[in-house]
């Protein structure tokens, strides 16, 4: 069993390098004189505001919403009607504060579902201790429901 | 660290039946631009929040409408929702906004929408 954590942990490892943005120059744990004005202003803007960035084209495709998307998205109007955030909290978490490796990394109702479980943690209403038990429980229960 | 006590309802109670952003209607004051103004959009510091897209910012265009009254982002984004300003749509020449923008579609146009306090008299 723990020989199998250990492939998945450097696996992850090994993922994790992958999902690294593509940098043009060495970044890490700068000096301060290194980061001037622009740089600041480029690393402190917010993702979602990608008007006039430089990019590849890619294929628009028409797709319908699956079942898990449609509940996430009740899911987060719920949250909005029982005045846990609104839909601007919501979209500055969904959008902005997920940082820029998962906006662009995640499916779009996957930001939505990952701030939805950030919220419930950030405002104390669930604490991170009970969400990891809950998934790992989850989680085992869906292994053994598959294994069947 | 004692527990934040958040306002849970305050939002929703306010919103329903009525929506967002009508529920803030009549509550902006006066505005201080009107239809068919120059203005120039303001470049407020973009730290941690903003709907105001960077590529809009120093560029100069034209209020085609008062669209409605809401808080802005910066502050709805953190639930602050007691200081709602009016907001404009602006038109703006895409030649304006993108300097290589073609000359050929030299009337091509771009109309979105600020916050008053991201607008000043051009």
């Amino acid at each position: 069993m723990s020989s199998s954590i250990r492939e998945e942990v450097l696996r992850h490892l090994q993922t994790v390098g992958y999902v690294q943005p593509a940098l043009h120059k060495q970044t890490h744990a700068p000096y301060p004189d290194t980061i001037d004005h622009s740089l600041w202003r480029a690393y402190t803007r917010s993702v979602h505001d990608i008007g006039g960035e430089a990019d590849v084209p890619i294929v628009f495709e028409e797709k319908q919403e699956e079942q898990w998307e449609l509940n996430t998205f009740a899911t987060c109007e719920c949250l909005a009607w029982r005045g846990v955030w609104n839909a601007e909290e919501r979209r500055r978490r969904q959008n902005v504060d997920v940082g820029q490796t998962q906006y662009l990394g995640l499916p779009y109702y996957g930001r939505w579902l990952l701030t939805a479980a950030r919220i419930m943690v950030d405002k104390q209403y669930v604490t991170l201790t009970e969400l990891v038990n809950k998934i790992d429980e989850v989680k085992k229960r869906h292994e053994q429901n598959t294994a069947r | 660290m004692s527990k934040i006590q958040h306002d849970r309802t305050h939002h929703a109670k306010m919103a329903t039946g009525i929506g967002d952003p009508q529920c803030f209607k009549g509550k902006a004051g006066k505005a201080k631009f009107k239809e068919g103004d120059r203005v120039r959009i303001k470049d407020l510091p973009d730290i941690f929040y903003s709907r105001t897209m960077t590529y809009t910012r120093g560029a100069v265009g034209t209020v085609t409408k008062l669209v409605y009254e809401s808080p802005a982002a910066e502050d709805e984004a953190w639930d602050n929702t007691d200081k709602p300003e009016w907001f404009y749509s602006v038109v703006f020449r895409q030649k304006e906004l993108w300097p290589e923008y073609p000359d050929l579609y030299a009337k091509d146009t771009l109309e979105t929408e600020f916050p008053e306090r991201y607008l000043e008299s051009a």
